[in-house]
């Protein structure tokens, strides 16, 4: 563990700003293509979701989500070592 | 002589060590190689007889890795092997942390580095973060412009250049205007070291400025979503940065181009996380980006500022602080091309030790919103300031992007050298590669996006002798939010550029086409993946240019040359890019009206 680290961070905290999720939903259309993206970040919990990408053909759409755990400005945990400052 | 066995520990990937017998005979080295799917007792065994001086094993399996390795080892330590002969152990399923943990005497991980091989079985010390790319490092920084003599080959475009230039010089030679009082103000206060005399001149400032920054000033009010940044948070970054990266390489075989990213996330400290991993991942130089409002007001605040959305504020202690942790060889640009505080750009961006700038002033007045007098007056100044602090300076040609025809915005360039050479600075051109509203409606891409592309880079070596920077960034508006298609498409360009014998290359993220937050870190390594690999696959082949091309160079280079002649013959500069000779209301482009009417005369 880096020496800036604190134990007690999660993994979630040590990601600089972004994670993305790269994904095929199966789905008819790509409205449930995208009600299912947002079912999707919502299930795993992530702060301020968006579909980046979005391509619906034949059986499913292949998706990348996104959700920003650091923004800019904000106060980063991977920096502090706390788990304070979350916008 | 040394004698060296090689063996995978892997029942089929035996590339390495081939690779690694290669390059080890050819340093006179004796080797034995082992086929794929040796055994750990037929090693050891092997080694009993032959008495290499060294063993080096690879694995690229990850499938029971420290089992087998272990037993290596073991077997070896048991067979008294180890009191003559040395082990060392790399490839894909390696870390560092299982190679110590086995107890191997080295462990190499990443991409082959023989300077990290060749002193470990030489027996020396090994600088393991400090291979053969930190030997390209220790070059120095490069100077794009080195070697290039500005000699116009294009006698007709350098005549007309001539006279353009001469009559910009002295239209500018008799205004001034607030923009640059203050560079004025601020190059004192930087001089100064007394309290009392940076508080007077800092009130003579504050009168210069426009309504926030005077409240900056003032009343210290900061704009909305800007903040000061906490001491911790910049005592922290030493820390999180103190392990030096194993810095990749964009180039295989090929010299140049340089490789630029562009940065400005809106707050310091991320911007050096962001530089610090684009450097890892191979950037040669990276921009800074400050926030468009930031160029549309009179006046610049002061400090360690964050803010919430894009573009990183200009600030002398902003700027120190990026400084500090740039790589000593990473080239570092600061855009002032627009705006009412250019001149004070170059003043900041010089005093915290930027090597390059980025002035653009018909793009500036046009595209970037200033008003072309305003902008001429202090683009014209910002260029004296290059010549005098000896940074070169490099001129987008990002005005495309609005629909202007790329010979206009290619005579905009030229003008821009041409002015810059009078000064004595040095100049360098960014045509861009795009897939521009032009290229769209005249069909000139609808085949492919090679020939085109050709004649705009191949033009600029027929009328001078001058580095060429394709920007900015390269491959713009090809570019879809989906991630693979996005690399992609940037490193075919960056291929091209590299074919074509460029400079300097600007590339993007693949976040580039996504408008709806700030650009993510992955998204950048991502790019710099993808060039890297394609420059692998390209390696010093070149593209032909075809005769297509040809004629579109030819085309290019008429229209520069009638472009020049209607401002000649206007003769006037600033007054061309009101009446749109350098790109019109009809091209997609309107004269920018920031700033508009604060020219003084002197």
């Amino acid at each position: 563990m880096p020496k800036h680290a604190h134990p007690s961070q999660s993994a979630k905290d040590r990601i600089v700003d972004a994670i993305d999720i790269e994904t095929f939903f199966y789905c008819k259309d790509e409205t449930e293509a995208k009600h299912l993206a947002n079912a999707l970040m919502a299930e795993m919990n992530l702060p301020q979701g968006d579909i980046v990408f979005l391509e619906h053909n034949g059986l499913g759409a292949r998706v990348r989500l996104r959700s920003y755990i650091h923004l800019p400005g904000d106060h980063y945990r991977w920096l502090e070592g706390s788990q304070r400052g979350q916008r | 002589m040394k004698k060296v066995l090689l063996s995978p520990l892997d029942p089929v990937h035996d590339n390495a060590v081939k690779l690694i017998q290669r390059k080890l005979r050819d340093r006179d080295y004796a080797t034995i190689l082992m086929p794929p799917g040796t055994t750990v007792e037929e090693i050891v065994d092997t080694a009993i007889h032959e008495k290499p001086d060294a063993i080096l094993i690879s694995r690229t399996l990850g499938y029971q890795v420290a089992e087998t390795l272990g037993r290596l080892v073991d077997l070896a330590e048991a067979a008294g092997i180890r009191e003559t002969t040395r082990i060392g152990v790399g490839g894909m399923a390696i870390t560092r942390e299982v190679g110590a943990e086995l107890g191997f005497d080295a462990t190499f991980v990443g991409e082959l580095k023989m300077t990290e091989l060749l002193s470990f079985l030489e027996n020396r010390k090994i600088e393991f973060l400090d291979g053969d790319d930190a030997a390209a490092e220790n070059q120095g920084k490069p100077d794009i412009t080195a070697g290039y003599t500005y000699q116009f080959k294009d006698s007709e475009i350098a005549s007309l250049l001539d006279t353009i230039a001469e009559q910009a010089l002295h239209w500018a030679s008799t205004r001034t205007s607030d923009g640059i009082k203050r560079a004025q103000v601020r190059q004192q206060m930087l001089e100064t070291d007394t309290e009392a005399e940076i508080a007077q001149l800092r009130n003579d400032y504050t009168k210069l400025s426009g309504t926030d920054i005077h409240s900056f000033y003032t009343q210290g009010t900061l704009p909305s979503g800007v903040r000061w940044l906490e001491t911790k948070e910049v005592q922290n970054l030493p820390s999180l940065l103190e392990t030096k990266p194993e810095k990749h390489k964009l180039r295989h075989t090929q010299a140049k181009p340089l490789f630029f990213v562009q940065y400005g996330t809106g707050c310091p400290v991320m911007d050096i996380v962001h530089i610090k991993a684009s450097e890892a991942w191979g950037a040669d130089g990276v921009l800074h980006f400050d926030p468009s409002w930031n160029a549309q007001q009179e006046g610049l605040m002061e400090g360690l500022l964050s803010h919430e959305h894009d573009g990183t504020i200009l600030t002398y202690e902003n700027l120190k602080l990026i400084r500090e942790y740039i790589g000593e060889n990473t080239l570092w640009d600061v855009r002032g091309h627009r705006g009412l505080n250019t001149a004070e750009t170059q003043i900041l961006g010089h005093a915290a030790g930027a090597g390059l700038f980025k002035i653009n002033i018909p793009y500036g007045s046009t595209g970037g919103g200033t008003d072309p007098a305003r902008l001429a007056v202090d683009g014209i100044y910002s260029l004296h300031l290059a010549a005098q602090y000896g940074i070169p300076f490099d001129i987008p040609g990002n005005d495309e992007l609005s629909g202007v025809p790329p010979q206009k915005t290619f005579a905009g360039i030229l003008i821009m050298m041409a002015i810059g050479l009078k000064l004595g600075a040095r100049p360098i051109p960014k045509p861009l590669m795009c897939y521009s509203p032009y290229m769209a409606m005249h069909g000139d891409m609808d085949d492919n996006m090679i020939d085109m592309n050709t004649a705009k880079l191949a033009v600029w070596q027929t009328i001078v002798d001058t580095p060429v920077w394709p920007g900015e960034p390269i491959g713009f508006m090809t570019h879809s939010p989906e991630r693979v298609q996005s690399a992609t498409t940037t490193a075919a360009h960056a291929a091209l550029a590299t074919s074509l014998g460029m400079d300097a290359a600007t590339i993007a993220s693949t976040d580039e086409a996504y408008s709806k937050g700030p650009i993510s870190l992955q998204a950048r390594v991502d790019t710099l993946r993808s060039v890297r690999d394609l420059l692998r696959f390209t390696g010093s082949t070149h593209f032909q240019a075809t005769p297509q091309a040809q004629v579109l160079m030819q085309e290019l280079r008429e229209g520069i040359v009638n472009t020049l002649k209607k401002i000649a013959q206007r003769g006037d500069f600033v007054q061309s890019i009101y009446h749109g000779d350098l790109g019109s209301p009809e091209d997609g482009i309107y004269p920018g009206r920031v700033g508009q009417g604060t020219v003084q005369n002197l």
